[in-house]
């Protein structure tokens, strides 16, 4: 294969293996929640406890409301933000903690220096769909764009229009804090070689809409895979595992198995009340890993979304736990 | 006192010392069910404070203010049961809860910090109080459940 060809080239794509299943398997990693005193572990549905600290009310013009919905389902908030109280919004500086360093959320509202303010939309669909910075160097894929890259063209039109009504942000960018050598920005070409698949999501005929709608929902926009499927020793996902959840890691207790051989534990009324809520009908309250996807994503859902996402989940083949 | 008054009640006091201790020693399949159990309750009168102080369910102080004292009992009694010796047993609960002990206490301290802050809210029939101080104690649930419990 091209990259074995060359054992230089082999001994980076190591470092890559080391790096990216730690990097996936982490992020967004534990850390508190990112903002806000009173969000609870996502006990509350987030339509009354807004977890954008809401700079400003809901934009006016469509299109820019249509992409804070996307942006909600895409869960963009929460590494975007720093975790403390009254952060701005999508100005950065959220540390999402790895084996091998820290990554930085970076600044993504429309600040011309600190932020993507001189960004043209062509830069930003690039960004997400092929992992691309505008000087053409590679993006880790701690930003989940191996997921986003699917959007629709009309999600990510609209989402570039919301990100522009951001109230723009002077915080400025922190370099992430790597060791070496998963500082070595390029490297992360050779990890997109074997795993990364630009396209675009494509409805499957022989599904309801809704079943294709939840695939949409949580493959591409919730990126639930980044956490619940498990990857192999280079950082890609175990394709025949897809959301069969993850054993318990270093730093944390694994991650639920999303296959119906699992989720039949609940019906239909349980697992909505869960997505919106974070808990569990005998109230036991989630992890705040997935408490923050509570808050910043599943309860911001509409009802017809939600239940799409749960008859995709409820399509899915069964996948035993991993013994 | 006569003497075999004081040998009699130095005898009883010495069998009564052995008791707690043995009650401190319960076996560690028997501590998991207790801690196991006292979470599970910890979850039964949560779930109606939770769902009421997010607007899911109507609203009923009483049962907020009488919920809310249970759990601060409760929030006081899962914690003798993560006992060292309860190691091996089968539990979700994960190793880490034993090795990095220190941390797990201070979530579990909290927690009962933030449950207690609850009562006072809630026995002062505040509503404003409770929903404000519920995600606080939410939080702590997560926080412990992330860290220390197997998915
Ligand atoms: C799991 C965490 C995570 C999520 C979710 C996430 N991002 Fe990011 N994002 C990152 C990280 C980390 C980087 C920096 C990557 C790097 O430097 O290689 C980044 C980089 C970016 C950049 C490039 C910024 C720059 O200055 O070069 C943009 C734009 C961006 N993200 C937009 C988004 C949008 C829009 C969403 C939601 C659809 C989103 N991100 C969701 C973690 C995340
Ligand atoms: C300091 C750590 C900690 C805190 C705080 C905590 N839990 Fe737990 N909880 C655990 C652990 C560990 C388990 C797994 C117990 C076992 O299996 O040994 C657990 C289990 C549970 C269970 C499942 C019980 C069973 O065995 O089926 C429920 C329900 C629960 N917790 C509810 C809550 C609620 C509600 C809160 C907050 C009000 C909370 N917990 C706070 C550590 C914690
Ligand atoms: C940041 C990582 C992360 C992401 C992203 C994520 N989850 Fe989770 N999820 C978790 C963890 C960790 C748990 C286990 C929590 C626990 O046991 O306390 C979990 C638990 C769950 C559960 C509960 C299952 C059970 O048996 O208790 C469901 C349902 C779920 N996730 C659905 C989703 C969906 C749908 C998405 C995408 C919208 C998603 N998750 C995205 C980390 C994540």
């Amino acid at each position: 294969m091209f990259v074995l060809g060359s054992p230089a080239a082999a001994g980076l794509l190591l470092f890559i293996g080391v790096l990216a299943p730690n990097v996936l398997a982490q992020v967004p990693p534990p850390p508190p929640p990112p903002v806000q005193s009173g969000a609870p572990a996502g006990a509350k549905p987030a339509a009354e406890m807004p977890q954008v600290p809401q700079a400003s009310a809901p934009p006016a013009d469509p299109a820019a409301r249509r992409g804070e919905y996307v942006a909600s389902a895409a869960g963009c908030l929460g590494c975007h933000t720093e975790a403390k109280d009254k952060a701005a919004a999508y100005a950065g500086g959220r540390a999402l903690k790895t084996p091998f360093g820290t990554f930085y959320g970076p600044n993504i509202t429309p600040h011309p220096v600190a932020g993507i303010g001189k960004w043209s939309e062509a830069d930003f669909a690039r960004a997400i769909r092929e992992g691309l910075r505008p000087d053409g160097a590679h993006y880790f894929p701690a930003f989940p764009y191996p997921s986003f890259a699917r959007i629709t063209d009309a999600d990510l039109k609209d989402l570039w229009t919301y990100l522009r009504t951001l109230p723009p942000s002077a915080r400025p960018n922190q370099a992430h804090d790597l060791g070496f050598p998963f500082n070595w920005r390029f490297l992360v070409r050779f990890w997109k070689w074997l795993y990364f698949t630009p396209g675009r999501f494509t409805p499957d005929p022989k599904r309801s809409a809704a079943v294709n709608r939840g695939n949409y929902l949580v493959n591409v926009l919730g990126h639930c895979g980044e956490c619940h499927t498990p990857r192999n020793f280079l950082g890609g996902p175990k394709r025949a595992r897809h959301l069969a959840g993850t054993p318990k890691g270093a730093d944390d207790g694994g991650t639920s198995n999303l296959t119906p051989s699992n989720l039949k534990k609940w019906d239909d009324a349980e697992l909505a009340g869960f997505l919106q809520s974070g808990m569990t009908s005998e109230g036991d309250v989630t992890g705040e890993r997935m408490g923050e996807v509570v808050r910043n994503t599943t309860s911001r859902l509409t009802a017809q979304d939600l239940s799409s996402m749960i008859a995709y989940l409820r399509a899915l083949p069964a996948i035993a736990d991993e013994p | 006192m006569n003497r075999f008054m004081t040998v009699a009640v130095a005898g009883a006091a010495l069998a009564l010392g052995v008791a707690t201790e043995a009650m401190a020693q319960a076996k560690p399949d028997v501590l998991v069910k207790q801690r196991q159990a006292a979470m599970t309750l910890i979850g039964k009168y949560w779930g109606p404070v939770a769902g009421m102080a997010s607007g899911k369910v109507p609203y009923n102080a009483d049962i907020v203010a009488r919920n809310a004292t249970y759990l601060e009992n409760l929030s006081q009694m899962p914690w003798d049961g993560f006992h060292e010796s309860t190691k091996g047993e089968k539990s979700r609960t994960l190793p880490e809860a034993y090795s990095q002990k220190a941390k797990f206490d201070e979530i579990a301290e909290r927690m009962q910090a933030e449950i207690a802050k609850l009562g006072v809210v809630a026995r002062a029939k505040n509503e404003a109080g409770v929903k404000q101080q519920f995600g606080a104690v939410g939080k702590t649930c997560g926080a412990c459940h992330d860290g220390f419990r197997a998915k």
